[in-house]
């Protein structure tokens, strides 16, 4: 079934939805990330070494950090709280949970994925 | 806010309902794998003084790196459990694109295409991982 909507781009950007609006569509943008990261990995396999020199780019290696962690630790807060309903009264608390984790987490890896760009 | 709860039974086992519950199943099988993972490459590190990072990169990327592990039963249980987290991201990712490409094609004939694209691509990407990572 085909689905009908008159929501503009610049709308949907002005949604106010907020934390929860806000984690969905990193969530989105982190899955589609590792896709790409995905299809990269695969193609290494077959033997195409070009694809190689961009896995070894510090750059894309943070922009595969920031929102691959992203997508696995949401993805990890989601799980819980599907299994677990009676916490999903608590999602704004478990989402701000979620944030510390991850700033800690990719913050780590970040400095860590410089430290060797950097030769330290 | 109350939680809104409802049985399996109640829900209907839709093609929509088993890709969702397929999801939370693939995803919660990689959460294991990588756990597990990591444990087992740190003890086969401690075992035969392999350097942890190189018997990951071995293991994911084993046309590229050396066998670093020696044995036979650590180098096919390595395999093995690289195997099951590609196919498990793989299956995970697929639906996760299905999905997103559902939001963008509207029209039945596109999201047919996408969704025939997609597990193509899950088949042929899933051959091609568990052949190079078996065989090399």
């Amino acid at each position: 079934m085909g689905l009908k909507r008159n929501v503009s781009l610049m709308t949907a950007l002005g949604y106010k939805g907020q934390g929860p609006f806000l984690t969905y569509i990193l969530h989105r943008i982190g899955g589609s990330a590792l896709f790409i990261f995905f299809t990269m990995y695969i193609l290494v396999l077959a033997g195409v070494d070009s694809v190689n020199v961009i896995f070894s780019n510090p750059i894309f290696q943070i922009v595969m950090l920031v929102f691959g962690l992203f997508h696995a630790i949401n993805g990890l807060r989601i799980t819980i709280l599907d299994l677990s309903p009676k916490l999903i009264e608590h999602y704004r608390t478990a989402i701000n949970i979620e944030w510390v984790v991850y700033a800690l987490i990719c913050g780590f890896a970040i400095f860590v994925v410089l430290r060797n760009a950097l030769g330290g | 806010m109350a939680t809104r709860t409802l049985p399996l039974s109640k829900r209907g086992f839709t093609f929509e309902t088993f890709m969702w519950a397929f999801t939370r199943f693939t995803v919660i099988a990689m959460y294991g794998l990588i756990l597990a993972g990591i444990l087992g490459a740190l003890s086969l590190s401690t075992q035969t003084g392999a350097n942890f990072g190189d018997i990951l990169y071995w293991a994911f990327f084993p046309n590229l790196a050396e066998n670093p592990l020696g044995q036979i039963w650590m180098t096919i249980l390595a395999k093995l459990m690289v195997i099951a987290f590609v196919l498990s991201a793989c299956g995970h990712g697929v639906h996760g694109v299905l999905e997103i490409l559902d939001d963008y094609f509207t029209s039945p004939l596109a999201r047919r295409w996408s969704r025939n694209f997609i597990i193509t691509y899950a088949v042929v990407a899933s051959l091609i991982a568990m052949y190079m990572i078996w065989t090399k």
